[in-house]
């Protein structure tokens, strides 16, 4: 029953707010997400002790009806969604864009994005991923400016052709499996002969999803939708820091279902490090504050794409680690990006100058998220990639994960630029909740750093332990990447063409539609070659 | 009676799925881009509509147990895809008449340059 609580108390909620005249209304909806917080609390507990549970919706047979399924990862993602729409109604307590609309979409879109992350039916899933997109887009094209219709429009379509591809995909597995569920289906996985006529579903299943999480071709829808300038920054955060996450977890379910027949990690390490790279230069040369951060996703998703990828254990669970950890300081920082925007008025980081002295509080909260992304010791990126990369060990990849902090670090580099210089010296005054939400997610990422082990071993019941000369090891290679880093920018990256003048990689519908279809037929290719 | 294999409804669908495909690769006019996804979700529901359904069955409508019934799931799964398309199609062009008042174009690149211009306002 617990299950059902998390779908149908958001959107019943949500109807009500937006039928009901009153504005106070929207506090109603914030006391709920902490209704909701612990509720998952609580279902995460649950789990952890009693093991995975399963309901059939209006309990028919499982081959046939809808089944929601929640393991130890779900009941994780649940309350990562619970608490980061916890911490933007906290955010967005006082602001006036939080009509009682906004509200109705947001809360559904809660709803959907939950029901992602229990649902263990492929073709449910590609119902609600369908209708959480339409929401996406409203949401996006909120304020209807007119840059912002442009963005909105282009992730409707490509999302929604994504999905088709997925649609299609279904229609294969369902031909093959007889069903759609997935647990179902990976029990069959066992049975198949002839694995060549997976070639084709994966292909497809895989071109859907690959787009909705940003891997190397696909990408480049993201950075417009997420880092849109006339949607207010906790759309962003939810969109950056957490609807992403379902396409990372439906790559992992997915992923999970073929692996007894078809397992195709090589080739998604090779995407993973490349969309890492391609993510933090294309970051490096944005001037748009959102943008910067927006990119910056691309590059950690391919992060976590290395970990789920790079085979073994360890690796595997930094991985995932590394999804959370993304969640918390890339939320964190899109909120002090939409305190700064609001408060400067632009958007531009070579504009933005003396932030440091003109709110302490929310650059320091700030810092600690740089430092959470790029991989300090202490903070909770360095466990995740101490994870990764350990499990890793000795290889390329080791020398690709590097590489790929040093070159977060050089673009933070810039980005902290903002912090530094002379500006007005008044104060700006900011109200409570915004002050409490960056609060509460900065010591989230020192205490998630602190207690990586102890998050690791509560969430997937895996022991861990650190070794802590390779830690310290890790430490020094990051102090010696931020030298390297810090230095590199001033003598040599500051002056270039590239970072001054910015540049941005626009592919247009049919440059997607192209690479969309490069990448399935890649796909289906490598996929007909391993089998 | 030579049978001509290759011209089932699976593969008709597939054809038609790329079809859509090329539109969306190869038209610049946001209304063909979503005729294109139409005709892409058209694709997809075609195959849906033939899994496991021979040329002998019969719609699953009777009680009877005599005949081949075609399977009533992804029949019933379909239903559910033809109404997102619809709904899918309703919100891409009302958006469309949104983005049109301020664009005045239905050109993909059109639109692209006008957001790049805006946005040095």
């Amino acid at each position: 029953m617990i299950l059902y609580a998390f779908i149908f108390i958001p959107i019943i909620t949500g109807t009500l707010i937006y039928l009901i005249p009153w504005k106070g209304i929207v506090k109603v909806a914030f006391g709920l997400q902490m209704g909701l917080m612990a509720l998952s609390i609580y279902n995460f507990v649950y789990i952890r002790l009693n093991g995975p549970i399963e309901v059939v919706i209006g309990n028919f047979a499982k081959i046939a009806g809808i089944s929601l399924r929640c393991d130890t990862l779900s009941a994780t993602l649940l309350m990562l969604t619970a608490f980061i729409f916890l911490m933007c109604f906290l955010f967005g307590l006082m602001d006036k864009f939080m009509n009682n609309l906004f509200v109705f979409f947001f809360l559904t879109l809660q709803a959907l994005t939950m029901v992602i992350f229990l649902s263990g039916d492929l073709f449910n899933i590609y119902v609600v991923t369908e209708v959480s997109t339409i929401i996406v887009a409203v949401l996006i094209m909120f304020k209807k400016d007119s840059r912002s219709l442009y963005d909105g429009m282009l992730y409707l379509i490509t999302n929604i052709a994504a999905m088709t591809f997925f649609l299609l995909g279904l229609g294969f597995m369902y031909k093959i499996f007889g069903s759609l569920d997935i647990s179902i289906i990976g029990a069959k996985m066992f049975d198949i002969e002839n694995a060549r006529v997976l070639a084709m579903p994966f292909a497809f299943l895989m071109t859907g999803i690959g787009l909705k999480c940003a891997f190397l071709p696909l990408f480049s829808w993201l950075p417009k939708a997420h880092a849109t300038p006339s949607a207010p920054s906790i759309v962003s955060v939810i969109l950056s820091g957490l609807y992403v996450k379902c396409g990372i977890y439906l790559f992992i379910r997915v992923r999970e279902m073929f692996l007894p027949a078809l397992e195709m990690d090589d080739i998604f390490l090779v995407i993973g490090i490349l969309t890492g790279i391609i993510g933090f230069i294309l970051a490096m040369s944005q001037k748009d504050i959102k943008m910067i951060l927006a990119y910056h996703t691309i590059s950690q998703l391919g992060i976590v794409l290395i970990g789920i990828t790079a085979g073994g254990e360890y690796a595997y669970y930094g991985g995932v680690l590394h999804l959370f950890n993304h969640a918390v300081f890339k939320s964190l920082l899109f909120l002090s990006a939409g305190i700064i925007i609001s408060k400067y008025g632009t958007r531009d980081i070579t504009k933005i100058r003396g932030v440091f002295r003109r709110m302490p509080y929310v650059s320091g909260m700030t810092i600690a998220a740089m430092l959470g992304i790029t991989g300090a010791p202490l903070f909770n990126g360095s466990i995740s990639k101490y994870f990764i990369q350990s499990g890793v060990k000795g290889g390329i990849i080791e020398y690709a994960m590097i590489l790929i902090n040093l070159g977060t670090i050089i673009s933070f580099i810039k980005f902290s630029q903002m912090f530094f210089g002379k500006g007005l010296a008044e104060r700006i005054h900011i109200d409570f909740g915004k002050k409490a939400a960056v609060t509460t997610m900065g010591l989230m990422c020192l205490l998630m750093g602190m207690g990586g082990t102890l998050v690791i071993s509560g969430i997937i019941n895996y022991r861990v332990s650190i070794d802590i000369l390779e830690y310290i090891k890790k430490a020094l290679v990051y102090f010696v990447s931020l030298g390297a880093g810090y230095l590199t920018y001033n003598k040599y990256l500051k002056k270039t063409k590239f970072i001054k003048e910015g540049y941005e990689l626009e592919l247009s519908i049919n440059g997607i539609a192209i690479s969309m279809m490069a990448f399935f037929i890649f796909i289906a290719a490598a996929a007909y070659v391993i089998l | 009676m030579t049978e001509i294999n290759f011209i089932n409804a699976q593969n008709t669908a597939i054809v038609i799925f790329f079809i859509g495909v090329y539109g969306l690769c190869a038209r610049r006019n946001i209304i063909k881009a979503i005729i294109s996804l139409g005709i892409m979700g058209g694709g997809a529901i075609l195959f849906f509509l033939s899994v496991n359904r021979g040329p002998d069955s019969m719609p699953p409508i009777f009680n009877g147990d005599s005949f081949v019934m075609a399977d009533p799931l992804p029949q019933a799964l379909v239903i559910t895809a033809i109404v997102i398309g619809v709904s899918v199609t309703a919100v891409a062009l009302i958006m469309f008449i949104a983005m049109y008042h301020k664009y005045g174009t239905t050109n993909w690149l059109k639109a692209m340059r006008h957001r790049i211009e805006r946005e040095d306002e």
